[in-house]
Order: C-alpha cells, then sequence, then structure tokens
C-alpha cells in the first residue's frame, strides 16, 4: 500500500513524533551512566537512541518533502474497522480483570464479528458462543492457561462438572 | 548417542503428533492470507512456556515448516500470496491456476518444497558442526559485527529504504536494554516503575507487532471476496519431478545460503531463486509471468531450503536467521538453552533433535500438501471477518499467559498500534524483532570487546582491521550502509555512463 514516493496522510506527524520519542530516549540515555566510558551501562543505550535519533530525523526530513498522496484519503488509513477493532481491544483489555475471561471475550467476539460480517445479531452471538468453547477447550483445559475469572465462578463450575463425570455431583 | 534424537520425534507418538499438528496448522495459517507464519509462532510461544522444551521446539518446528510451504497454496490459488515468501510463486503460479491447471501447480510446488526443505536441512545437518566449532574462536568484536550485519541486512533487504531499516533496528535494541543492566544492575529507562526492571516481554512486542499490527492491516481488505478455484489433478508426474531437478537443487543452494544469512529469509531467497530460474531458463515454454513452471520450481525450492539456512546462524552462533527464528531463539532462551556454538557442545542431542523434527516436516508437509485439498479450498474460503477477531482474542490472551499480567497486554496493544502505523508509512518490522532478540548479544559483546583493548576504541579499530574475518565483517558492514547513501546510485550512474564510453574505445 505504502508508496515511498508519496506521502500518506498522518505521515508527517507520525515521523515527528518518533523524532520526539527518539530524542527523549536519547536523552533518557545520557541520563543513565553519563558519558563516563565506553564500557557503562548507559554507553550502548547511547548509541543505539542516537541512532534513533539521527535517523528519525533524517526520515522526517525526508518525509516532508514528498508530494501528498493523491489516491489515499483519511478513511483509507484508519478505515471504520481498525478504528472500532482497537476500541474494542482497548475496552476488552480494561475489563478483563474485572468482569473476567468468558464475559469480556464473548462480548468481544460478538460485538466484532457482527461489525466486520454486518450479520444478524444472534448469528454473531451463535459465532462467538462456539468460537470460545474452542478457545476454551484448546488453551484453557489443553493449554492448561490460566485466565482471569472475574465474575463466572469458573473452577467451581469446571469442579461440579468433574464431579458429575465422576457420579458424585449433587 | 545424540544422534539417536534425531528419530526421537518419530518414534515419540506424543512429539509425532505435535510436529504433525504443527505442519497442518501451518499449512492453513500460511494459506490464510493476513495469517502469517511469524504472527503463527509469535502468539503461540506464549501458550508453550509450560511445556517440555522438545514438545514447544517441535511444534513450532511443524509451523514454521508448513507455514512457508502454506504460502504458496494462496498465491496460486488467489493471486494473494498467504506468505510474504510465497510472493514470487504468485507470479507463475496464478497464471497456471488461471489456465485451469491449479491442481499441477500445487502438486509441483509441493514436491519442489518437500526436495528443497529437505536440501536445507542435508546442508544444516553437514554445515552447523563446522560453522559451530569455527564460532568457538569468534571474539566478541566478531559477534557484535555480525549481529549488526543481520540488523542491517534484514532492514535493507526486505523494505523500501534502509533507512527506516535501521530505524527500526535501533528501535527494537533501545526496547531490548529495557530493564536492570545484566551487568551493573543499574536502572535503564525504567522510569522509576519496578515493574519496568524486568524489561518488557519480548513476547508481548512480538505478538503485538505480528499478531495485532498485522490483524489491523489486514482489516483494511476485509471485503474483498474469496475466489473460488476448481482442483483437479494435484500429485505430479515422475517426469516433470525429474525436468526440474537441476533447477530446483540451484534454486536450493540459493535458499540455504540466503536463509544462512543472518536476518535474510524465505522470501528474498524466493525472489532470488525466481530471478536466477529467468536468468538461466534460456527457452521457457511459456513466458516468465505467463505460467512458467520454472517460476514456480524456483521460489518454492528456495524458500523451504531456507528454512534449514536459517537454523544455521541460529544454532551455531546465537543470531537468528530470520523474524520466526528470532521468535524460537527467544523462546528457547525462556525454556533455558543458550543457542549459539556453546549449545551444539553441551547440548548436541538438541540439534539432532531439530534435524529430525525438520525432516519428519517435510514429511508431513508432502502428505498434507498433497492431500486434503478441498478442505484446503474451504479453509480459505472462509470469511476473514469470521477469523481476525479470533486471532485477537488469542493474542490478548497469548500476551496475558506468559507472565498472567495485564501490563504485558498493555504492551502488546501499545506496539500493535506503533506496529500498525510503522507497516502503514513503510517501516519494516522484521528489524525491531531482532533488534529486541539481539540486543542483549550486542550490548555484552560490545562491553567485552572494548574493555578488552582497555576502553580504548583505536585498540578495537585495530583489533578489526587485523583479524580476516572481523575485517570481512566489518566492510560487508560498510558496504551496506554505503549502499544506502545518495552515493551509491551516483557511481552507479557513473559507471553505467562509462561503459558505453569504453565499449566505443
Amino acid at each position: 500500500m505504502h508508496d515511498p514516493s508519496r506521502r500518506l496522510p498522518g505521515e508527517r506527524l507520525f515521523s515527528v513524533l518518533m523524532v520526539a520519542a527518539s530524542l527523549f530516549l536519547f536523552h533518557t540515555a545520557t541520563g543513565i551512566s553519563g558519558f563516563a566510558g565506553l564500557a557503562e551501562p548507559g554507553s550502548f543505550p547511547i548509541f543505539v537512541t542516537g541512532v534513533m535519533a539521527i535517523t528519525s530525523v533524517v526520515i522526517a526530513l525526508r518525509t516532508f518533502r514528498l508530494p501528498h498522496s493523491l489516491e489515499h484519503g483519511w478513511r483509507a488509513i484508519f478505515p471504520g474497522f481498525v478504528i472500532l477493532t482497537a476500541i474494542l481491544m482497548g475496552f476488552y483489555a480494561l475489563a478483563l480483570k474485572p468482569v473476567g475471561f468468558l464475559p469480556t471475550s464473548f462480548l468481544f467476539l460478538t460485538l466484532s464479528t457482527w461489525a466486520m460480517m454486518r450479520c444478524a445479531l444472534w448469528r454473531a452471538a451463535g459465532f462467538a458462543a462456539l468460537s470460545l468453547i474452542l478457545v476454551y477447550v484448546v488453551f484453557r483445559l489443553v493449554f492448561s492457561v490460566l485466565m482471569p475469572e472475574g465474575l463466572v465462578p469458573e473452577r467451581e463450575i469446571l469442579a461440579y462438572i468433574a464431579a458429575l463425570f465422576s457420579g458424585g455431583g449433587k | 548417542m545424540d544422534f539417536a534424537h534425531f528419530f526421537m520425534s518419530w518414534i515419540d507418538p506424543q512429539l509425532l503428533g505435535l510436529v504433525g499438528l504443527g505442519t497442518f496448522a501451518g499449512i492453513y495459517i500460511g494459506a490464510i492470507p493476513g495469517l502469517s507464519v511469524t504472527m503463527a509462532v509469535s502468539i503461540l510461544i506464549s501458550f508453550t512456556f509450560g511445556w517440555e522444551m522438545y514438545d514447544a521446539l517441535a511444534l513450532m518446528i511443524g509451523i514454521y515448516m508448513g507455514g512457508v510451504y502454506g504460502g504458496s497454496r494462496t498465491a496460486i490459488l488467489l493471486n494473494i500470496p498467504g506468505a510474504p515468501s510465497a510472493i514470487a510463486t504468485a507470479l507463475d503460479g496464478y497464471p497456471l491456476a488461471k489456465k485451469g491447471l491449479a491442481g499441477e501447480a500445487i502438486g509441483l510446488s509441493t514436491t519442489m518444497s518437500a526436495l528443497g526443505g529437505l536440501v536445507g536441512i542435508a546442508v544444516l545437518g553437514l554445515a552447523a558442526p563446522a560453522v559451530s566449532e569455527f564460532a568457538i574462536r569468534f571474539q566478541p568484536r566478531d559477534y557484535l559485527l555480525l549481529a549488526v550485519l543481520g540488523i542491517l541486512l534484514v532492514g535493507s533487504l526486505s523494505g523500501e529504504s534502509l533507512i527506516k531499516g535501521v530505524f527500526a533496528g535501533a528501535l527494537g535494541l533501545t526496547i531490548g536494554c529495557v530493564g536492570l543492566d545484566p551487568l551493573t544492575a543499574e536502572e535503564r529507562f525504567t522510569f522509576g516503575h519496578v515493574e519496568l526492571w524486568g524489561g518488557i516481554s519480548f513476547v508481548a512486542v512480538m505478538i503485538g507487532l505480528f499478531g495485532v499490527s498485522e490483524a489491523l492491516m489486514q482489516l483494511q481488505h476485509i471485503d474483498t471476496p474469496a475466489v473460488k478455484q476448481k482442483i483437479s489433478r494435484v500429485i505430479p508426474s515422475w517426469r516433470a519431478v525429474v525436468k526440474f531437478l537441476p533447477l530446483s537443487l540451484q534454486s536450493s543452494a540459493i535458499g540455504v545460503i540466503i536463509g544462512a544469512l543472518p536476518g535474510t529469509g524465505g522470501d528474498i531467497a524466493a525472489l532470488m531463486a525466481y530471478d536466477h530460474a529467468k536468468r538461466v531458463t534460456r527457452n521457457p515454454k511459456v513466458p516468465f509471468g505467463k505460467g512458467a513452471q520454472e517460476g514456480l520450481v524456483a521460489p518454492e525450492t528456495a524458500n523451504n531450503a531456507a528454512v534449514g539456512g536459517a537454523f544455521i546462524p541460529m544454532l551455531t552462533l546465537g543470531i537468528p536467521g530470520d523474524s520466526v527464528t528470532a521468535i524460537i531463539i527467544g523462546a528457547m532462551f525462556i525454556h533455558g538453552l543458550n543457542p549459539g556454538p556453546m549449545l551444539m557442545i553441551e547440548r548436541p542431542e538438541m540439534f539432532w533433535f531439530i534435524l529430525g523434527a525438520l525432516v519428519l516436516a517435510v514429511g508431513f508437509m508432502l502428505l498434507f500438501g498433497l492431500t486434503g485439498i478441498r478442505l484446503f479450498v474451504k479453509v480459505v474460503e472462509l470469511p476473514r471477518a469470521m477469523l481476525f477477531p479470533l486471532i485477537l482474542l488469542l493474542s490478548i490472551i497469548g500476551a496475558f499467559a506468559v507472565n498472567n499480567s495485564l501490563t504485558d497486554v498493555y504492551w502488546m496493544l501499545g506496539f500493535g498500534v506503533l506496529g500498525y502505523f510503522m507497516k502503514l508509512y513503510g517501516y519494516q518490522l522484521g528489524p525491531v524483532i531482532l533488534g529486541v532478540i539481539l540486543s542483549r548479544l550486542i550490548d555484552d559483546n560490545w562491553r567485552r570487546a572494548i574493555i578488552s583493548e582497555r576502553e580504548s576504541l583505536g585498540g578495537l579499530m585495530h583489533g578489526i582491521l587485523t583479524s580476516p574475518l572481523s575485517l570481512t565483517l566489518f566492510l560487508a558492514v560498510l558496504a551496506i550502509l554505503f549502499t544506502s547513501t545518495p552515493l551509491w546510485p551516483m557511481l552507479k550512474t557513473r559507471l553505467h555512463r562509462r561503459r558505453p564510453g569504453k565499449d566505443e574505445a
């Protein structure tokens, strides 16, 4: 998608942000152990952040000289799906611990599938439920990944199911 | 005794199953456009922390081998390379499919991929012990130069501009510096936060850069409909295999060499092999770009041969051959292994195990590649809108699972967004991850090298200029840097201008 001879919307801002971040990191690196010696803990960080600073400035200068791309507008750079997904992921990460893995993932999958596939909500929810069962079986039960329980008492439910199968369910 | 480990994955049912499962999954992941092997391995690595090293490696090797091959399927069927290593495959593979020869093209690419894979593994088996023995004599400055060379190579060959590649590499090296200094425990880029003392989880960085950012990029093309193809005969004729044997062996050689160069992988190997095929095939039956079988054979052999090649620097020097081996190195670190020359001496059984698992993966690749075409077509035709929410969910679970920490999830999301913008604006992500993995190695060796010269830069330069190996590496680094300056195009123009003059004279 990126044509090196044209500048995309937002590319100038990104290059400036990279310069600012590089200079900030370089400044921080100089504070580690100063310029005391070549084998000091700060010498390598100073060098690499210095390289970052120099290259980012060169990139920014080149970017500013490039003509604007006529093909791509802001919508091509930030399609609605990308923004929506990024927001949903942000909410997912925030809600994961307090609400728990199962409800958060179900909501995330339902909403994102619903938006992307433009299907009926019940179909998206059905797909989300099926996917979540698969993910849960593979990752929680096979890979033994521990995810936050939150509102759903997962361990108790699993113990109850195990007890049912062993004939001890109440 | 150590050699017996070669057959370990063949005999142990669990390991056999994991290599098979990995290869199967790799083929499908590699085939679905937008899902890359790097993405799969980086997400998967977080789930295999608690596993035995052999189990984790078996799965990752299968995915790697299968994924490099799998990209060719969609390149042939849809003209969309499933992986960067299949870009060259699409050039002639898709025209073949348009002529109704999709089955034959898939069959030929599968057989040649297997052949290339085997050649790569054979070279790995023969060369790695010798390289490792040689590498023991490496000085810290050689490691330093080799690692820098790797980052520069991946930066210069895989993207549109070296300067962006250098920036990306330096960014990765800086990320790798975060935490307490390993020698003096001095805080570096921690900003007073105790949580940063251990550094930023490289798994979070990897999943963010290769999982989330790639998924976000692919969301731009979510409405592209899947193209349907009819496939008939898949198993290629013996005559066709024999006919292309010389070209495939040449392409394998290119693949192994390119794969073995630190930082370069199957994508570059495939493009170079395609170019080679164009030059050596005098009178192709069908012109290149219009469905020449040579144009399919060369890149497919080379990209799988590069897999074996990529393992050479990884196992012998501790320097990854490409992004996937960078991730595998990370996994080995976590499991307490230290890839490098000492691995071959201290844990030779691990080397033989990897070799055996790679051969097994090639066998599975052949098996799954020549069968299950109908299932494959169905999977590829799945709407991508169904897949991406799942990938993003797995990315979040993966980042969380490493340390059971939400901080890692936030890092992953942050790097996902950064990676999205970097990709959008033409920065390469390969050098970032190579930088993160190599940061410690470069820092350690820089300090060892400079301390051994009593902190004298002149002494270090003298050491570099008087050692043939160091000098070669140093010149290679300079050459890459020189070719990215404006002087290089000026010099090339001058040379081109002079040539006709000479001819006339």
